[in-house]
């Protein structure tokens, strides 16, 4: 027992005095998740979505309640991160700097928007008024930012919603007072006014019918740092490096004879790659709890409950581990280790959805991305970030342990087979 | 030139001297474009968000509900069960989940005690425009019975009702009005696409397809690093000094054979971005073959600098794995630059990936000609000089 921990922990202090085996196990998903978290904004406190400060121009034509309180909805509090408005009062210079890509799209409110809306003095009794065709906004898109541009159409759309809903509900009551006789015509005038009067005030701050509950599956509110997504993503990609680096290491000292001296030692065979698999082991554990603090440390990151962290952390560096075997069992140099471990690190780590999510994938290959720890642990790390504790995480647990111990049964029964590690 | 030529004949063959050298210069550019562009829906597809729909109530509310968010432009309402949508929900499969419970019915909505639950995946943009899409839906659906409130309420402010059957009585009249006059209400909104000048239609596809395109042929030229500390580590470029080979000479071999491995494996890389993902690569093949060479030629100064400063190569190796990974992703080939914080778009303007990932964008996306890219090939090829004269001032053969 105690040779297989020395083994373990020679390992491990071989990995960390490896400068270039540095860069991949610490520098790169570090730098990386510096990276992920500039362009998202995290560092400079925009929201959680990954998309702010969306270029928008405001052709405010109308200039009355309505048209300011749309103007007013794109200068809100509650969309200060997202969007970065400007104004403009003429529709044609704002559209030609949609179509020179300064911006991802412009409102244009026009004149009269307001009045064909809120009813005014002499409305009731003006044909015309009635007839009139209804006065449009337009949204003019850019192409190349549909992102942007998809989400000023939403803020639109939702204030439009707002609108009719107050438009329809003072309609309803002043035909239904007509109609059971409440009032008589001549007062629907100054009813409809009174109306639309409350219309202006109850544009912008209308609830809705039917609440929202923004929740996670269990229910809690919303409150997540994408950073505690984005970080573990790139830990367990370089995570799978780490594993194939120790494998390596195996092939290593078989070429470099120092394998064959450790047999003529009094150590069995088991001892050895039981020394060899827990220096993977804690090399993994090592990498994974370094990045974790610091992250917690430099980015004020919470990952969550601390003891489902560290379970996990195990369970991820456990069937990383199982993988780590395998790949070595496989190959026959440690140059081939290298070069599987490097492409594996890759695929898993745009399966486990390191890169984009997983949902933007086939339904085929997010099938298939089971097959990788980084997807089933940072579906853990998730929870966890989501406030899940060590109770929530049984589904990841059982799929890394399970990963781990199968992989490590089949890499010892090749081993056996590639007589690696005999006296 | 035959000693350019042998230098860089030989550097491809100790690079090719393992064949597992294609599972990078190929395979996984391959796989990753795939994944990431052919994940990505193309114009063809309903490129409307995916958004699971739990139907609890199975109510004229809820279908109502269902139908509206399938008039959205932003969403795509996909109906499920509750385990199944969990299911998809916990693995990530859908980013957005809107469940709306049993007790979701016109009575709820009267009393104000309807609730739906909207479940969002953290890490995605895409669920801020699921919610206000499902804000609108749910306003739309419930604005009816909203203006038969108000109006009974109006009504109690102008005289009484003489029993509770009266009241509801009235309550029936105005939803029955407030949908008519829903149905009859006008379109208020006109959205009009920008006429950029020879613009085409957006492709996520060919936008995922050149930035793997980059990130994977930045890789290797920032490996040439690794090629100098192998022959330092070696001996064979001491070797070299024995014979009557320039320092310039042997840079420029290695260097050169190194950008015509690139531009193979970026040629490979656009055909099968043409023949097999049908991208429109092939418009502008000039404009093409300039922006590339640039984007090369700057990566392989970058390297050449990068090998002037690194001591082994496992160094190298891992550097430029860093160094590309993180050049990529901050130039803008793995996420669209417009989802950047305006400071960064701006910060990441010193980086060659970014104006190399403009410049292939301006080809496949805008419909750019070689007059619009001479800005992007010139600033890389600005790069490359200030890179190539760092790298040459600085080598050392030992």
């Amino acid at each position: 027992m105690l040779k297989t921990f020395l083994i373990g922990i020679k390992d491990l202090r071989l990995a960390f005095r490896d400068r270039a085996a540095l860069i991949l196990m610490l520098a790169a998903p570090f730098v990386l998740t510096l990276g992920l978290g500039l362009v998202t904004g995290r560092f400079s406190g925009n929201n959680n979505s990954g998309l702010s400060d969306i270029p928008v121009i405001i052709v405010n034509l109308d200039n009355e309640q309505l048209g300011n309180a749309l103007a007013d909805v794109f200068t809100s509090e509650e969309l200060a991160d997202l969007m970065e408005p400007s104004a403009s009062s003429d529709p044609e210079a704002a559209r030609k700097l949609i179509d020179e890509d300064e911006a991802a799209a412009v409102v244009i409110i026009p004149e009269g928007f307001t009045r064909s809306i809120v009813p005014q003095q002499g409305d009731f009794n003006n044909p015309d008024a009635v007839t009139a065709e209804p006065v449009r906004i337009e949204v003019y898109t850019n192409p190349s930012r549909p992102t942007g541009a998809g989400i000023v159409k939403a803020v639109v759309d939702e204030f439009l919603s707002r609108v009719n809903e107050g438009s329809l509900s003072g309609g309803v009551s002043i035909v239904q007072l007509m109609l059971s006789g409440r009032i008589t015509p001549d007062q629907a005038e100054a009813a409809g006014i009174a109306m639309g009067e409350r219309l202006q005030t109850g544009t912008t701050d209308s609830a809705l019918a039917i609440k929202i509950n923004s929740s996670t599956a269990d229910g809690e509110e919303v409150d997540f740092d994408i950073l505690a997504y984005l970080a573990p993503g790139m830990a367990l990609m370089f995570l799978m490096y780490t594993v194939s680096y120790g494998g390596r290491s195996i092939l290593a000292e078989k070429t470099q004879g120092t394998l064959p001296r450790l047999l003529v030692s009094p150590t069995s065979a088991s001892q050895i790659l039981g020394g060899k698999v827990f220096g993977i082991f804690l090399t993994g554990a090592a990498q994974m709890l370094i990045l974790i603090g610091a992250s917690s440390l430099l980015f004020q990151l919470k990952w969550g409950d601390p003891i489902g962290v560290i379970v996990l952390v195990f369970a991820a560096v456990f069937g990383a581990t199982g993988w780590g075997m395998f790949i070595t069992a496989l190959a026959r140099t440690p140059a081939q280790v290298a070069n599987v471990g490097m492409s594996i690190t890759l695929i898993f780590g745009i399966m486990g959805g390191s890169f984009i999510s997983l949902d933007q994938m086939p339904p085929a290959i997010q099938t298939f991305s089971k097959i990788a720890p980084n997807s089933w642990a940072l579906d853990g790390f998730t929870t966890l970030g989501l406030g899940g504790t060590l109770a929530d995480l049984s589904s990841p647990l059982v799929a890394l342990l399970s990963m781990g111990t199968i992989l490590f049964l089949v890499s010892v029964v090749l081993f056996g087979k590639k007589n690696l590690v005999q006296k | 030139m035959k000693k350019i030529f042998a230098i860089a004949w030989k550097d491809a063959i100790v690079r090719f001297a393992s064949s597992s050298e294609l599972i990078f210069f190929i395979l996984l550019p391959l796989i990753f474009t795939f994944l990431l562009a052919g994940g990505t829906p193309s114009n063809d597809d309903d490129n409307r968000v995916r958004l699971v729909v739990v139907d609890q109530a199975n109510t004229v509310i809820s279908l109502n509900i269902i139908a509206e968010l399938d008039r959205s432009t932003a969403v795509r309402p996909e109906v499920l069960p509750l385990d199944e949508a969990e299911s998809q929900f916990d693995s990530r499969r859908a980013t957005v989940v809107l469940v709306i419970p049993a007790d979701l019915d016109l009575q709820a909505i009267q009393d104000g005690t309807a609730r739906v639950d909207f479940r969002q995946q953290p890490n995605n943009l895409n669920a801020t425009v699921a919610e206000r899409a499902v804000q609108t839906a749910l306003r739309s659906v419930s604005s009816a019975v909203n203006a038969a409130n108000n109006a009974v309420k109006t009504a109690e402010e102008n005289g009484t009702f003489e029993s509770e059957t009266d009241r509801q009585a009235y309550f029936e009249e105005s939803l029955k009005l407030a949908q008519t006059m829903q149905a009859d209400s006008p379109e208020r909104v006109t959205v009009v696409e920008g006429s950029t000048p020879d613009r085409i239609e957006y492709d996520p596809r060919a936008s995922s397809s050149a930035g793997q395109l980059i990130t994977w042929v930045f890789i290797p030229l920032f490996g040439i690093s690794g090629l100098f500390a192998y022959e330092r580590q070696q001996g064979t470029l001491r070797r070299v000094l024995t014979t009557p080979t320039s320092k310039a000479t042997y840079l420029l071999g290695t260097i050169s054979g190194q950008v015509v491995m690139a531009l193979v494996q970026m040629s490979l890389l656009i055909l099968f971005g043409s023949f097999v993902m049908k991208l429109n690569w092939g418009r502008e093949p000039l404009a093409l073959f300039v922006i590339l060479t640039a984007a090369a030629l700057a990566a392989g100064a970058i390297g050449t600098t990068m090998g002037t400063f690194i001591k082994t190569e496992g160094q190298a190796s891992g550097l430029s794995i860093m160094m590309g990974m993180v050049m990529a992703l901050m130039g803008g080939c793995w996420y669209p630059l417009e989802l950047f914080p305006a400071v960064v778009q701006n910060i990441v303007k010193i980086l060659p990936t970014t104006w190399a990932m403009q410049g292939l964008l301006d080809l496949v996306i805008r419909n750019g000609s070689l007059i619009q890219i001479l800005p992007e090939a010139g600033v890389l090829l600005g790069f490359a000089a200030v890179f190539f004269s760092i790298g040459v001032m600085r080598f050392r053969y030992e």
